[in-house]
């Protein structure tokens, strides 16, 4: 809080903050001056010259002057309304051809402005402007550029600049003549956009303008169903279907922003494709049917497969209620354990390395503060493509000054901002981090204090370092040392530094020697239990944290409780009233293989797609064939879903009530906004019912709300969260008791485990399960496109997303394209061990030489046929980002 | 390769008869060595905008969307920023422009020197229309603002040279010194 | 000293003693006449002492605004926590001013030497001179000069073996005469648009990337080398209390001797016009004459009896500005010329302000159309309300640019707009 001062505003003596400008504080007082070009999330730029006021006698604009104790400022001189009404005038002259009124009414501010000052219409007229018709941009899906409305404040061009850091757009030629554009010779669309739309929600006259939207009749406020940045939204309704979306200001989570999927990518739960009614297979086809037959065939076949013949696939897309009550049906209605989710494929390692060192799995800082790192790196995570919204952070973090490593095999979109920018081969993090640490202990760059005071096993760990020397390094890497010794400078002398990760680290058969490479790194500097600092596994899904928080994993019951510890078992056996298996169940994988190599008989599959997101996909699809009963719960019919025996309607974020935890282990609310859509329900309530339908007893929630004080009785990190305290913002967990505040990062003062230290491992080397050779010459590795989520299965039912990325493409360096005759554009046929998938190649220095990749958002062309199971022994994480293949044109 | 002093290298005349065309700017000996010096000079590398756009202007003879996405890239900007620079400032050929790109000065001190005249005598002799290319590709004649040599008026620059104390009745005489067979440096 | 023609009034010349003596730009003629000389003994001199002499003798910029040089370069740190640059202003762009052209085009090393001298004052260790674009042949004599003087050991390390190091750049506009104005500059030097900054800052906290930063015009800095060596006082010989020295004239217009003059601050401006450039031609009256480049108010052929310093030419209502006189004769068509003025700041304004890039382009299409036949009574109104507007209420002063002239034709030439709109309301 900066010191209060005195001033005089308008003859009157107000307080004011020492910080202020004086445009703050006469809107602070309920004084409206007029202004344009301010906006409060941005740097002032002065340019609008409308909210000129007088201080101490001279004219000064309000916006970026700051307050002085005892100035003298008056907003009301007969000089400061003329010159505000002038200037109004001017604009109006020349953006509304001559008339105050404009169809953007009251949206638009230079008319209620033109309204505040008393502009006459009849004035304007003495001007004679002429006819003057600029052409609209109307390339982007989202959005249209009328030159016509601009009134040229800047503020797009700032927010694309301060804020999204993407500059896709700016101020084109001079003077009367100036106007907005994008990248030369070039239309909106083709630029660098990013089609988030934050300068469309800024835009004062609507020059910028969404295309899609409606004013709603109300909003209901809840959380983004995309990645795990767990963004707050205000969805817009009208009658039952939503119509506008806007980022909710409040939430630090995102702060109002939003990126493009999170904006526009709402759309689908409109789609005239969503299932609507259950469907079950007779004579080989799917075929409507009512719930009470659905139900109760999936209840009578899922009773003759209790224990191990049955497994549950939940969803990091469901609520925390809905994981907790399919994880708890599992084990006190089917007696398994067998229940697992998608986190198994994208984060298992950080969860099973982080409580190797630190104790708990979870990102340890707030999304928030990572702006406010000095240093950030960022390692396997393309952040602005798959966490839009905390790349957000990186900016502000550069910004203000922060340093920037970016390490990734290919050259991301982040690599631009980079102070250093390592293209690694992929799958050498572990010599590229043991490297960096080996250079941090020989030039006594670590923190002797805090390894000594808060961690164990630093010794043996030490010894570890030394078959990192430099030429092994090197060839593990393919980068020069010293580029890696700068690195590890850079983040050493630059604290509060933050590592970054994503799947790039976990999705290796060494995955969890990756994660624990990232948590000795950081705990080597003594960049653990510091705000902007620690290690931040950056989760995909909405709901990913939760899904894991809530016990949909094989091992551990809700709050990562061991399901082998009797004390655990007990405490669930007699919350539930059930015997529980006392045995770990079976991981994704393992679940699709036992239906070939096991006991697998049935699988209750919620919310996934492994015909597309599974590696070595075409083993999923056969398991799903020959597997005795698969039930499919989704709002779409996805490619996985036509294996179903039956298929169960669930009801998408928008038409129910509960929570998600975000990335940042904020637990938020999730909001019924419209009705279900057709006959679908909750996924609570179709798991409860065929809980009902099967005898079982504790499966009669009346709300959400009643399944998460379940929760908190049970979960001692939840233990304080209910819905009432997480109505407006959500809680961080640990939150153990309904008066703690949440945490804002972890392991401040101890690590949570025995002893309270974290554990420094010892790491070796290994090299990815599947390395190039004659046959097989080029690495793949897998990625993702800002413009799609996941298997796509909501996002290409959005048709502004799929026109801005509408197919596969296949990432080729022109070194290999040149080689293999390949141009952008060729249709080629990528081939591994597995399978072989046809795309178009796209031409791009953003893969390294001897790297091609691939999204896997496109069935057309099912990536994940190609790529490679072999998992992680610890994590039991496929190896998604590295297989060998070859390319030919097809 | 001519040889520039790395003081003097964002000074260079880009305004020139002789192109010497290239496709991507900064992959020859030249365009390294004129982005290396100029890189030398500015603590941060958009100091080496402005000089990047007239060596693409003096290698091409404008600046084309090509150009701009290659200085862009070799600066750590974005396209659009280095679009917003050049389109901000008159010199930069955003289109093609003839082999002579006469620039006839009608500011106040010219306009009271028959600038217009002499303007509209450009015109005439080139048989051109204001700011159009020749059909043989010779000329773009444009009126400019001052060209900052007001005592001399009327004031003609064509491509790197001033012409001065132009009148209507000697622009011929101009348009015969770029003419024929003196190759302008 | 005058270039094309002389003069013969008695001055001491400065800046001009070599305008049209090619040989003076080669340094080993240059080194005859004296050259660098100050620099030997401003490397020896401790940075307070050479702007205390430049305090002392009272040299004011020459770039329009008179602000006082040594006041300027004392307000940069005297504790160094990183670089200082010195930015030498050599994109002349005042309709009606072209005397920077004649320095840089006559003596270079003159330019060059006063930058060094100005650079060691001020701490700096990288000096750039930033052209404008057009400027081609006579940036190409000052790169010539330029690379010289490193050859020489004049600028770079190690200068005359001082240990003192202090590099120069010469960099080059692309059209843009806001690119004049002090922070204008700096933006695009710094590789942006030529876009005026609000100050605070003040270049001298944080201008070119960021860095305690003083921007000179070339005159003011050519004068320098001559008062290092000959002192303060030698200086103040000429000129008035106020505004000491001596000063390049730029005439043009309607004259029988239009160029470069070099004269003694204080002299009357009707001696300017007539004496020194023969009046208009063929006989013919002037009308008025824009004294100081085309952003200053137009006095009437009665009002030039004014001492041409700069508190003088404020009395009259006008200002010295860059010293360019514009004279308009008796036929001139003063809504024309007006309209060709306003035509300049309309195309020269950045955009940024609202006033500035709306305004100056209503002024210049107002004008038009009563130029055109087309204008109204109730258009002079709107013209003086544009005055208002465009005056005092934009980061720079460009739109308030326009206003003096316009201003100033609207006051004392009422008649001849009233004549074209021919009563028409």
């Amino acid at each position: 809080m900066s010191p209060k001062i005195e001033i005089s505003l308008n003859g009157s003596t107000v307080e004011a903050d020492a910080s202020a400008t004086v445009l703050e504080v006469a809107l602070e007082h309920d004084l409206f001056v007029p202004h344009l070009c301010h906006h409060p999330d941005l740097e002032p730029a002065g340019v609008c010259r409308l909210c000129l006021v007088e201080v101490d006698g001279r004219m000064v604009t309000a916006c970026n002057t700051p307050v002085t104790a005892g100035a003298k400022i008056r907003t009301d001189t007969p000089t400061v309304q003329q010159t505000r009404l002038g200037a109004v005038e001017l604009l109006l002259v020349n953006h509304h051809g001559g008339t105050i009124d404009c169809e953007e009414g009251e949206a638009c501010d230079l008319n209620r402005i033109a309204r505040f000052v008393g502009a006459d219409e009849a004035r304007l007229g003495r001007y004679r402007p002429p006819d003057r018709t600029l052409p609209v941009d109307g390339s982007n899906p989202f959005f249209t550029f009328d030159p016509g409305l601009c009134v040229l404040c800047g503020i797009c061009v700032r927010t694309c600049d301060e804020i999204v850091g993407v500059a896709a757009i700016d101020f084109v030629k001079r003077g009367f003549d100036t106007t907005i554009g994008s990248a030369p010779g070039k239309q909106w669309i083709d630029s660098d956009c990013v089609s988030c739309g934050e300068c469309v929600e800024r835009c004062p006259t609507g020059s910028l303008s969404f295309t899609g939207f409606e004013t709603p009749e109300y909003e209901v406020t809840t959380t983004c169903t995309y990645c795990g940045c767990g963004c707050g939204i205000h969805l817009g309704v009208s009658g039952d279907r939503i119509v506008s979306a806007r980022g909710q200001r409040e939430n630090p989570s995102n702060e109002g922003r939003l990126c493009v999927k999170g904006r526009f990518g709402f759309t689908f739960v409109n789609s005239p494709e969503r299932l609507t009614t259950p469907l079950i297979r007779r004579n080989g086809a799917l075929e409507e049917a009512t719930w009470d037959e659905a139900l109760d065939l999936v209840a009578a076949r899922f009773s003759a497969a209790r224990g191990d013949a049955f497994a549950a696939i939940a969803s990091a897309k469901l609520t925390n209620e809905e994981n907790y009550l399919i994880q708890k049906f599992s084990r006190a209605v089917m007696g398994t354990n067998n229940v697992d989710h998608c986190a198994r494929l994208c984060h298992s390692p950080s969860v099973a390395g982080l409580v190797q060192s630190f104790g708990s799995g979870a990102m340890t800082s707030s999304s928030k503060d990572l702006g406010d790192a000095r240093c950030i790196f960022a390692i396997g995570t393309n952040t602005t493509a798959a966490h839009p919204i905390i790349g957000l952070q990186i900016m502000r973090s550069i910004r203000a000054g922060g340093r920037l490593i970016v390490a990734n095999p290919r050259e991301i979109e982040l690599a631009r901002h980079a102070d250093l920018f390592i293209q690694h081969r992929a799958g050498s993090d572990v010599a590229l981090l043991m490297g960096m640490m080996r250079v941090i202990v020989e030039e006594g760059l670590h923190d002797p204090e805090f390894i000594e005071s808060r961690c164990e096993n630093f010794e043996a760990f030490q010894e570890s370092l030394a078959e990192y020397d430099d030429a092994t390094v090197e060839e593990k890497t393919g980068v020069p040392f010293a580029k890696i010794a700068e690195a590890a400078r850079m983040y050493a002398e630059n604290s509060p530094a933050a590592i970054l990760y994503a799947m790039g680290i976990t999705q290796h058969t060494h995955g969890t020697d990756n994660v624990l490479a990232t948590s000795n790194l950081a705990m080597l500097t003594g960049n653990v239990g510091v705000p902007s600092g620690g290690v931040n596994p950056l989760r995909g899904q909405s709901n990913v944290q939760g899904a894991c928080d809530m016990g949909a994993l094989p091992n551990v019951y809700p709050g990562y409780q061991k399901v082998e510890l009797p004390e655990v078992r007990a405490k669930f056996e007699q919350a539930w009233g059930a015997d529980l298996d006392d045995a770990p169940g079976l991981t994704h994988l393992e679940i699709l293989r036992g239906v070939t190599a096991g006991p697998i008989r049935a699988i209750y599959l919620v919310g996934e797609n492994p015909a597309l997101s599974e590696a070595d996909a075409t083993h999923a699809r056969e398991a799903m064939e020959k597997v005795d009963f698969l039930v499919v719960q989704d709002i779409f019919l996805t490619e996985s879903a036509e294996y179903a025996d039956v298929v169960l309607p669930a009801a998408s974020f928008a038409e129910k009530d509960g929570t998600f935890t975000n990335t940042e282990r904020r637990v938020q609310r999730v909001r019924k906004v419209i009705p279900p859509v057709g006959e679908s329900r909750s996924d609570a309530w179709i798991t409860c019912e065929i809980a009902r339908r099967m005898g079982a007893s504790g499966f009669e929630f009346e709300s959400a709300e009643a399944v998460m004080e379940e929760i908190a009785s049970l979960t001692p990190s939840y233990g304080g969260i209910t819905h009432d305290r997480i109505d407006q913002v959500g809680l961080q967990w640990p939150c153990p008791d309904p008066s703690h505040p949440g945490t804002r990062y972890l392991h401040a003062e101890t690590f949570p485990r025995p002893g309270g230290r974290g554990r420094f491992v010892p790491l070796e080397y290994r090299p990815p399960d599947e390395e190039p050779d004659a046959e097989y010459p080029l690495v793949l590795t897998t990625e993702r496109s800002l413009y799609h989520y996941h298997t796509a299965t909501m996002t290409r039912r959005v048709p502004g997303l799929e026109t801005l990325r509408s197919e596969e493409l296949v990432e080729i360096h022109p070194r290999d394209a040149v080689e293999l005759q390949i141009a952008s554009g060729d249709r080629v046929r990528v081939t591994s061990r597995r399978g072989e998938v046809e795309a178009h190649a796209l031409v791009t220095e953003a893969s390294p030489p001897g790297t091609i990749s691939m999204t896997f958002h496109f069935h057309e062309s099912p990536t994940n046929v190609l790529t490679n199971a072999a998992w992680d022994p610890v994590a039991k994480i496929p190896e998604t980002k590295v297989c060998a293949v070859r390319v030919e044109r097809a | 390769m001519k040889k520039v002093h790395p003081a003097v290298v964002g000074a260079q005349p880009f305004q020139l008869a002789e192109h010497r065309p290239v496709e991507r700017l900064f992959e020859d000996a030249e365009g390294r060595d004129r982005l290396e010096k100029s890189l030398s000079r500015y603590p941060e590398k958009k100091g080496a905008l402005l000089p990047m756009l007239a060596y693409a202007q003096e290698r091409n003879g404008w600046l084309s969307p090509e150009a701009m996405e290659e200085i862009a890239e070799a600066l750590d900007l974005t396209p659009a920023y280095v679009r917003s620079v050049a389109t901000f400032y008159t010199m930069y050929a955003k289109r093609p422009v003839g082999r002579y790109w006469i620039q006839v000065c009608t500011c106040i001190s010219c306009h009271v020197n028959r600038g217009e005249e002499v303007f509209e005598s450009f015109l005439e002799h080139t048989g051109t229309r204001a700011g159009e290319v020749s059909e043989d590709g010779r000329y773009t004649v444009i009126e400019a603002e001052c060209l900052g040599a007001c005592g001399f008026a009327t004031v003609v620059q064509v491509n790197d040279r001033y012409f001065e104390n132009v009148t209507p009745e000697t622009v011929p005489e101009v348009l015969a010194q770029l003419e024929p067979g003196e190759p302008e440096a | 000293m005058g270039f094309p023609h002389d003069h013969d009034l008695e001055i001491g010349t400065i800046l001009s003693r070599h305008f049209g003596d090619p040989k003076a730009r080669e340094l080993d003629t240059w080194l005859t006449y004296g050259g660098y000389e100050g620099l030997k003994q401003a490397v020896e001199m401790d940075p307070g002492e050479i702007t205390t002499i430049v305090k002392d003798s009272g040299l004011r910029g020459r770039g329009g605004a008179g602000f006082p040089t040594g006041l300027k370069w004392s307000f940069m740190p005297q504790e160094k926590s990183g670089p200082h640059y010195l930015c030498c202003n050599a994109d002349e762009s005042e309709p009606g001013a072209f005397k920077d052209r004649e320095i840089l085009r006559w003596v270079p090393h003159l330019l060059i030497e006063g930058c060094l001298i100005a650079a060691r004052a001020i701490r700096a260790e990288h000096a750039y001179i930033y052209v404008r674009g057009e400027y081609f042949p006579f940036t190409s004599i000052l790169n010539d000069a330029v690379v010289e003087a490193y050859e020489a050991g004049y600028i770079g390390r190690d200068i005359l073996g001082s240990g003192w190091d202090c590099d120069l750049t010469v960099h080059i506009g692309a059209g843009a005469y806001i690119a004049g104005e002090e922070t204008g500059l700096m933006s695009s030097l710094t590789g942006g648009r030529a876009e005026p900054k609000i100050k605070p800052p003040f270049p001298a906290q944080s201008g070119v990337f960021g860095k305690p930063t003083t921007v000179n015009n070339v005159e003011t800095l050519a004068a320098v080398p001559m008062i290092l060596i000959n002192g303060a006082d030698w200086y103040r010989q000429w000129g008035t209390e106020k505004s000491p020295g001596t000063k390049l004239w730029c005439c043009s217009g309607h004259l029988v001797r239009p160029g470069n003059y070099e004269l003694e601050l204080g002299v009357p401006l009707k001696d300017v016009i007539y004496d020194v450039c023969g009046g208009a031609p063929d006989g013919k009256k002037i009308k008025a004459v824009i004294p100081g480049g085309s952003s200053t108010a137009m006095l009437t052929a009665d009002e030039l009896d004014v001492p041409s310093t700069y508190e003088g030419l404020q009395e009259a209502g006008s200002s010295l500005g860059t010293a360019s006189p514009i004279v308009l004769n008796e036929d001139t068509n003063i809504v024309r010329a007006m309209r060709r003025i306003a035509d300049f700041y309309a195309h020269e304004s950045c955009g940024q302000c609202v006033q500035c890039r709306e305004g100056t382009s209503w002024v210049a299409k107002i004008l038009k159309r009563i130029e055109d036949g087309d204008g109204r009574l109730s258009d002079l109104d709107t013209l003086y309300d544009l005055c208002e507007q465009l005056t005092g209420r934009t980061i720079c002063v460009l739109a308030d640019s326009v206003v003096f002239p316009l201003r100033s034709s609207l006051d004392k030439f009422r008649d001849e707009y009233e004549a074209l709109i021919g009563g028409r309301a």
